[in-house]
């Protein structure tokens, strides 16, 4: 499988076939079995850390400390990814994902789509090259969806490769270059002409796509 | 294979012959001590015995840090044979230890820094043993067994010499007794037939150990 | 250097998430105080021989309260994601190790800060004049115990069964940090007029150092995925 730098790929599959662990294999938190894997030229393998530089991975639960304030928790993500953190990147990335006005309330308060957004904050406050998202758009209302579209419609514009994997369609779906299906551990890239609607829902859980 | 399994059944008479001539000198042959009369025989196998409970988990020690450099599971069966096989080691030197105070010192357990160290050294390998028995991941289990392996053996001597300044600073230390040539040489005869033993055990659990790999990776890859 | 900073990021973190919830220290210091009581309704009204075996009591208590807290080290990291979330960060992940590891000395020294004191009132003990050695005692036996703790408190996260698994690996280690502490302490509490406390207080520090070069070099093997 190949990404082209600057592209998005867009992952779609049934629970369970495989489209999390793929995610977090090119996060680098899990070890293949077999093979290798190559980030912007890093091997997985030889030079992780060259890869963890320049990914940032958007889970469905969010890495995020319930007792620390959004600012906080932004804060805390610059420092562990090496940067000084600065008010002012903090509080535009705040601003960007609608969260400014409750900056310093400590993330227990905050709903499932606040939490959402802030999880996407924390891939704005560092500069990386490759996205990973799962399920960018689960938990979030409409609003919330067409703030992570334009999102990756910045990442693109920047160059940012993005690997995305839903159940839901949304324009970031519907803009990827490239679309695979993953269906128990096995991937295969669709060709443009497929309608994706088959593969997706709105709303409700995905059927098992009968594509041969 | 042939030639396998009649090395195996070699080493098992071997181990056994020597044991019997081992016991037989222990008991029969070397006279008994002046002081403690037959009871100190039992040194002949506390001794040994505890010899290989520390052999046995130096063992572990070095294959530990062979799989940590080298990530081959062969060294990982090698560590889990030694530590099966020295927990047993180390549970007859404490048993045996216990018969052998009870007589002599009117006491089953001193706070002697040998004893004391045996038995911590039980405790690590009871460790290592629960946390194979808790990991399900091969990989895993190899790991982490091997780390616990390197940090319980680097422990030993530092918990030894604990025990040691322990017992010093509270109590002179015993005098050591200048040993008679005969005793000297039946303790050296058990504890060859000891590691005879050792070694026949060793060869037979890692063979078991292969085949428990072997099926362990076929279940894996069926489900 | 990175990993500094990095280390400093985790207990800045977790101490401010402490000092907002005080979840463990609450805990600890009641905890403590259970222990401390029991022992002295066990031991009797005799106050000799309380203040006889106070040393060794202090540090049961110590050792019982650490091992809680260990137990909360990566727990508060399983809400928001586990582990998982610091290890995608890029760096050196001794980081995490060194972080952990300074955030656990300092919580134990301040429940100690309580307890030791508490201790001396309960045992009638007067302890001002050993202020100074109790310090060190107390100093370098957190340290050899969080060493340890944080390290197998890592590798045990993920395993099931962890809350036995972790004082039951933890006891054999321990062994040493408790035998200098505890003889540490007693010794001087009596005036220690031979100096051997120095002793014990050179064991500690050795244990110390090995174990942490130990464990920080062997980390990263046990943070594996």
């Amino acid at each position: 499988m190949r990404v082209e730098a600057g592209t998005t790929l867009c992952l779609v599959g049934p629970n369970g076939a495989g489209k999390t662990t793929l995610l977090k294999l090119v996060a680098t938190l899990l070890r293949p079995s077999g093979g290798d894997v190559h980030v912007m030229g890093h091997s997985l393998l030889n030079d992780p850390d060259e890869i963890r530089k320049r990914t940032g991975l958007l889970t469905v639960r969010g890495f995020l400390y319930d007792d620390l304030s959004a600012a906080e928790n932004l804060h805390f993500t610059m420092r562990m990814g090496g940067l000084k953190p600065r008010r002012e990147v903090i509080a535009r990335v705040l601003e960007r994902i609608g969260l400014a006005e409750v900056a310093d309330n400590r993330m227990r308060t905050f709903s499932t789509g606040m939490r959402k957004r802030l999880a996407l904050g924390q891939l704005l406050v560092r500069p990386i090259e490759v996205a990973l998202l799962d399920e960018p758009y689960s938990g979030l209302d409409s609003q919330g969806m067409r703030l992570v579209d334009e999102v990756v419609a910045d990442f693109k514009a920047a160059g940012t490769t993005v690997l995305l994997a839903s159940h839901q369609d949304g324009e970031a779906v519907r803009e990827a270059e490239q679309t695979g299906i993953l269906r128990k551990g096995h991937l295969e890239i669709l060709p443009e002409s497929e309608p994706l609607s088959r593969h997706l829902s709105v709303g409700g859980p995905a059927g098992a796509p009968e594509v041969d | 294979m042939g030639f396998k399994s009649n090395i195996e059944k070699f080493l098992g008479i071997l181990a056994l012959v020597a044991m019997l001539v081992g016991s037989y000198v222990g008991l029969v042959v070397v006279p008994a001590d002046a002081a403690q009369g037959n009871v100190q025989r039992l040194m002949y196998v506390h001794v040994p015995a505890a010899w290989l409970a520390f052999l046995a988990f130096f063992v572990v020690f070095v294959m530990s840090v062979l799989y940590l450099i080298q990530r081959d599971e062969r060294w990982d069966r090698v560590a889990a044979s030694s530590a099966e096989i020295g927990v047993v080691f180390t549970v007859v030197t404490l048993l045996l230890g216990m018969m052998w105070g009870k007589p002599t010192w009117g006491v089953y357990w001193t706070w002697d820094p040998r004893l004391t160290t045996t038995a911590i050294l039980l405790a690590i390998y009871v460790g290592y043993g629960a946390l194979r028995s808790f990991a399900e991941d091969g990989e895993k289990r190899a790991r982490w067994s091997a780390i616990v392996g390197v940090i319980g053996f680097a422990n030993v001597p530092i918990v030894y010499m604990s025990v040691t300044w322990w017992r010093t600073l509270h109590q002179p230390p015993s005098s050591p007794r200048s040993v008679a040539p005969d005793i000297l040489w039946t303790l050296m005869l058990n504890l060859a037939a000891f590691t005879l033993v050792y070694v026949y055990l060793m060869v037979r659990r890692i063979r078991f150990a292969k085949l428990e790999g072997e099926l362990e990776k076929r279940m894996a890859y069926n489900a | 250097m990175s990993l500094l900073h990095r280390a400093w990021a985790i207990v800045w973190k977790d101490l401010l998430i402490e000092a907002r919830t005080k979840q463990s220290f609450n805990a600890m210091v009641f905890f403590a105080a259970l222990v401390l009581f029991i022992f002295s309704f066990a031991l009797g009204p005799d106050t000799e021989l309380l203040q006889e075996v106070a040393g060794g009591l202090l540090w049961v208590g110590i050792a019982f309260t650490g091992l809680l807290s260990l137990s909360r080290t990566y727990q508060n990291e399983e809400t928001s994601g586990g582990l998982e979330g610091l290890r995608a960060y890029p760096g050196d992940p001794r980081a995490i190790y060194l972080g952990k590891l300074l955030g656990n000395i300092v919580l134990l020294l301040l429940v100690e800060s309580v307890l030791i004191p508490a201790a001396g009132i309960l045992f009638q003990a007067n302890l001002w004049p050993h202020a100074l050695g109790l310090a060190a005692v107390s100093i370098l036996g957190t340290i050899g115990f969080s060493v340890v703790g944080t390290f197998y408190s890592a590798l045990t996260v993920n395993l099931r069964a962890r809350e036995v698994m972790l004082p039951l690996l933890l006891f054999p280690a321990l062994v040493p940090v408790l035998l200098g502490a505890v003889n540490a302490t007693t010794l001087i509490l009596e005036g220690d007029l031979m100096g051997e406390a120095v002793v014990w207080l050179r064991v500690l520090g050795a244990f110390d150092i090995i174990f942490f070069v130990i464990c920080i070099w062997i980390f990263p093997i046990a943070l594996e995925e």
